[in-house]
């Protein structure tokens, strides 16, 4: 039996529809990380948290799929401003990263989380609901089948990314964001208003993982537990393309994407969640600067 | 805060009235202690089914005018909770009569802390063999036993689809069970190994991996054994991996479960499972039952959680009314053996479940798994309203699987 | 003059001998304190407060070999269930398949979760604050992942069964025999954390996680006690999971070692104190405690120990340990002004 080309291809175009969504949520995660110096492990239950807003509005308000996208995203965005602003800013005006509050954060990280989570399961409750989106037939490339949902996946991801792009390279609003991700006090001495900056970016961050949560809904259906798993993925992905680097968290999410599916595929299909790991960790051993990456600061 | 009032209060009362005077109040009172997975859709209804239906005893004078006083307990389907949960329901509460759990890793455990204590159990949705394996005279399984559906599956798979099966088990223990019994019975019936076999995370989101590989493997059937909303899940994206609908999709017994028909919508249809209830029963008894679920939860087509919840207050009701109970403080180990002899005294209770449960004293899997009567059922429209058909009604012999 | 010295040679290793048995004996006498506790909770409330007590001593040992690596080593690490669960299952099947007693089986699975420690804090060696966050969470829950679907690791089904220990005919298969087990071996856990941190050992922790550099440029080998601190703090948890997997009812599953319970596991260490040598054990028993009484309410647990948890990280970020520390520190120092006014006047 020859070798079943067009199955490795799907596996491939499998890997690739999943890991943008990972691509985007770590986009998030990695923002946060270079204009913070913080890892946020709440990230998981805001995308959660989109989705949610998205079933409503798609779902309940009979939005169209469009605007209720952008609605979810904005408000996701905006309970990530007001957590940030509330409880997180106490904690990152001592500095992140490496120093005691640093891992102040992560505690508190995990525990936002919880809490987001027991919020979420006292509104919706804990059953899974079903994001019914009529998008038409799916498409048949060979004899691969491929819904809609996923191309649109492909299409929304790559729109993101553009527009992010050109946001933090073209605007105003943009150059002080990386002004403040580069470094604090410098750009406070520059006259920008440092602050708001941390919200944009937290809120920015914030209304990404909600658009991957939107995204998902429709391929997987929405549940209370659906935000750690992908935040476990989405964090492989920031590491593997570099911690940081923002193109590099698109391209790490495809790549843990492709590797779980054809490990899945190939070598056992019963470890498939560990492969990200493995990837996680091999990445974090031997280039902690990650594949695309940016070099790894390091406290002197 | 006012729970530190009452508390206040309580003590304060007992300081006043004397410990006599508690010990008394507590002495017309059969003491049922509940375990179960709250924080999920199915343990909620069944909570809420169980409880509701206990209230209704007592309101109705109780059980030889013995009120009964029910403690429920959430364990979050981890061992470690229900475990402390048994022992606090066990050592705290003094329970008569214990019922739990809802997942069959919970339930495995507490068997060894009932059988030690001497409190009699009835499980209410564990579908795991080992439960009764394990030789406990303490331990009493309403549902039908995993390996009497796996019998009854496989019979019908051979039989009536084929003999080209994919497997997609997840890591839970119920759907595990559920999946090595099947495949054990295909062997055993028909004489085939699985033609892909896969096993997958207990909440796993993305199966189009396995789903490609199963539509090459071009199989007769794929059996999804998974908790409910997984299960629809994969269903979806069984479709969507353009596996035709002729490849007839196997559910585990959570299928009966509704998020199955209402998430996976259209894509539940077709799929058929063993399970212990069907809404679709035309029997009377079974007419009347959905009319209450109706009346009271305003659900349609009640799964198997519902029936089994009601079966299990039953039983339950009809032990305590034969058992000789005392229900004073030095009595306590007296009425649990008697409640025990009890339940193994029910024979042939006609329930809601479409056949006799019987039970019996010897400390067997034969004696303990009481349901034996597997009900096919296949969904025959998905969505909101889902629809459900029977397609047959086994009742397994009592050795079956063993 | 030689004479002289040998002759005083054996008197003044008597007193040193002496000297150790003062440090010892504080615990002895915690020992004896604590030996009747179970039948003191037995007997005026039930035998579940002794079940209690049991997880307490457990969660005490995971707590203190958390905030040795956390505390006093000042890595992040979000992984020690993972050797949590590596000690518990390596002891089990020891026991499950060979048929080895307990007590062989435990140093084995202490061995065990010892050198997954090594894998563990490797990673450390080169990565710092979040990166190290993400590698230990990574490996923590592939640990869990593997025993969720290897048959032989227990799977879904978990291992089942696992024998209670004994001394000759002695079974420890009730919890308030089993109390006598986890309450030693939680007291000589304590007792090593103390003689580990006040050792030069210690020490050179504290200055790895106060500032890596400067230890370095003091002649501490950073890579080494890094380790070091991973691989003691996984023989903790090692001995934990061992312990709680010959638990009566001697049943694991695998989701008895999932980031909720890490959650937990760091809510406690927090509350107590990080980098406070009572830290784990107040915290350990401050949120069991609570856990139980708001049994409950099981709807709206979670957002309080979420919620706690924030809030403790906030406002008292050296927890309850730090909020004692700085008690005593005051009065010392208010002893000291009234002994100076005192002294002027």
């Amino acid at each position: 039996m020859g070798f079943d080309y067009s199955s490795l291809f799907a596996f491939i175009l499998f890997g690739l529809t999943i890991g943008v969504v990972y691509g985007i949520v770590a986009l998030g995660i990695s923002l946060i990380y270079s204009g913070l110096d913080i890892v946020h492990f709440a990230h998981g239950e805001i995308y959660m948290f989109g989705a949610f807003f998205g079933l409503v509005f798609s779902n309940q308000w009979g939005l169209p799929y469009p605007v209720a996208f952008v609605l979810a995203m904005l408000c996701a965005a905006v309970l990530g401003m007001i957590i940030e602003r509330v409880f997180y800013r106490r904690l990152t005006k001592g500095g992140g990263g490496y120093t005691v509050a640093g891992m102040g954060m992560i505690i508190c990280g995990f525990g936002m989380s919880i809490v987001l989570m027991n919020i979420a399961f006292l509104i919706w409750g804990a059953g899974a609901e079903p994001f019914h989106v009529d998008l038409g037939m799916p498409f048949q490339i060979g004899d691969i089948t491929l819904p809609k949902s996923y191309a649109l996946t492909a299409v929304f991801a790559v729109t993101l990314m553009t527009v992010l792009h050109y946001f933090l390279k073209r605007t105003k609003i943009g150059l002080a964001i990386r002004a403040v991700a580069a470094n604090k006090d410098i750009a406070y001495l520059m006259g920008i208003n440092v602050p708001l900056m941390i919200s944009l970016i937290f809120g920015l961050a914030c209304g990404l993982a909600a658009g991957a949560g939107v995204l998902i809904g429709p391929m997987q259906s929405v549940q209370v537990e659906m935000g750690y798993l992908m935040l476990m993925k989405a964090f492989a992905a920031a590491v593997v393309g570099g911690f940081g680097s923002l193109p590099g968290a698109i391209a790490g999410g495809i790549l843990v994407g492709i590797t779980e599916n054809l490990g899945a595929a190939y070598i056992s299909p019963n470890h498939k969640d560990i492969y990200a790991f493995l990837l996680l960790i091999l990445v974090l051993m031997f280039k902690p600067s990650g594949l695309f990456g940016v070099v790894a600061r390091v406290k002197a | 805060m006012s729970k530190l009032n009452k508390t206040g209060t309580v003590l304060g009362l007992a300081a006043v009235m004397g410990v006599t005077l508690s010990t008394f109040a507590l002495a017309a009172d059969i003491r049922i202690g509940i375990t179960m997975r709250m924080i999920s859709e199915n343990g909620q209804k069944y909570g809420q089914m169980v409880m509701d239906e206990f209230d209704m005893i007592n309101k109705a004078g109780g059980i030889n005018g013995n009120m009964i006083k029910a403690t429920l307990m959430n364990d979050e389907c981890k061992s470690d909770k229900g475990v402390a949960n048994a022992v606090k329901l066990v050592a705290q509460e003094k329970v008569h009569l214990l019922i739990g759990s809802s997942c069959s890793s919970v339930t495995l455990p507490i068997v060894d802390v009932t059988s030690k204590a001497g409190v009699p159990q009835l499980v209410p949705h564990s579908t795991n063999d080992k439960i009764t394996k394990k030789g406990s005279a303490w331990v009493f399984r309403v549902p039908v036993s995993g390996r009497y559906y796996a019998g009854v599956n496989a019979k019908y798979v051979g039989e009536n689809i084929g003999k080209k099966i994919a497997y997609l088990c997840a890591a839970d223990a119920a759907s595990q069970n559920d999946c090595e019994a099947m495949q054990a019975q295909m062997k055993a019936q028909h004489g085939v190994e699985p033609a892909y076999t896969a096993q997958v995370q207990e909440k796993e989101v993305d199966f189009r991996t396995h789903m490609q590989k199963i539509k090459n493997a071009n199989v007769d059937g794929i059996m999804i054994a998974a908790l409910a909303e997984t299960m629809a899940r994969a269903l979806i994206q069984s479709y969507e991996a353009g596996i035709p609908a002729s490849v007839r999709r196997i559910g585990s017994s959570s299928a009966s479960n509704s998020p199955v028909p209402k998430i996976a919508g259209d894509a539940a249809k077709g799929v058929f499972f063993a399970a212990a209830y069907a809404a679709a029963d035309t029997r009377p008894i079974a007419r009347m039952f959905n009319e209450i679920v109706k009346s009271r939860y305003g659900i349609n087509s009640p799964d198997h959680d519902f029936s089994q919840a009601y079966d299990l207050v039953r039983i339950a009701e009809i032990a305590l009314g034969n058992a000789d109970l005392k229900l004073d403080s030095a009595s306590l180990a007296a009425d649990r053996t008697a409640i025990r002899d009890a339940i193994a005294g029910v024979k042939g209770y006609q329930g809601l479940a479409s056949g006799p449960i019987s039970f019996c004293a010897e400390a067997t899997p034969q004696c303990r798994d009481g349901n034996r009567t597997a009900v096919l059922i296949a969904y025959s429209k998905g969505g909101e309203n889902y629809k459900t058909e029977v397609l047959a009604r086994v009742t397994m012999p009592i050795d079956f699987g063993l | 003059m030689n004479a002289v010295a040998s002759l005083l040679e054996y008197p003044s290793s008597y007193i040193e001998k002496l000297g150790n048995i003062h440090r010892i004996l504080p615990w002895i006498m915690a020992f004896v304190v604590l030996l009747p506790l179970p039948h003191i909770l037995e007997t005026t409330l039930n035998e579940y407060y002794v079940y209690l007590a049991n997880r307490i001593c457990i969660f005490i040992m995971l707590c203190v070999g958390l905030n040795i690596v956390k505390g006093f080593c000042g890595q992040v690490t979000v992984g020690h269930v993972g050797l949590y669960a590596i000690g518990a299952v390596t002891s089990a099947l020891i026991s499950l398949h060979l048929g080895w007693s307990f007590w062989i089986s435990l140093p084995l699975g202490v061995f065990a979760a010892g050198l997954a420690g090594v894998i563990v804090g490797l990673p450390s060696v080169r990565l710092e604050g979040a990166y190290l966050a993400l590698a230990t969470l990574g490996l923590g829950e592939s640990v869990r992942i593997m025993i969720a679907v290897t048959p032989f690791f227990g799977s879904s089904t978990g291992l089942i069964s696992i024998p209670s220990p004994a001394i000759g005919g002695f079974v420890f298969d009730t919890y308030r025999s089993y109390y006598y087990l986890v309450m030693t071996a939680a007291l000589i856990g304590i007792y090593l954390s103390f003689s580990i941190l006040r050792s030069a050992t210690g020490r050179a922790f504290m200055a790895v996680r106060e500032d890596t550099i400067a230890a370095a440029v003091h002649g501490i080998n950073v890579t080494k006690y890094k380790l070091l601190a991973f691989v003691i703090s996984a023989l903790y948890a090692g001995a934990a999971g061992g312990l709680f997997a010959h638990m009566p009812p001697g049943y694991i599953h695998h989701n008895n070692f999932t980031i909720i319970e890490m959650v937990t596991l760091l809510l406690m260490v927090v509350l107590g104190g990080i980098g406070h040598i009572w830290g784990g054990v107040i915290g350990a028993i401050i949120v069991t405690i609570i856990y139980d009484q708001t049994l409950e309410f099981y709807f709206y647990q979670p957002l309080l120990f979420g919620l706690s948890m924030v809030l403790i990280v906030l406002f008292m970020p050296r927890g309850i340990g730090g909020m004692i520390d700085r008690y005593l520190v005051t009065k010392r120092f208010m002893a000291i002004q009234e002994g100076k006014s005192n002294g002027a006047s």
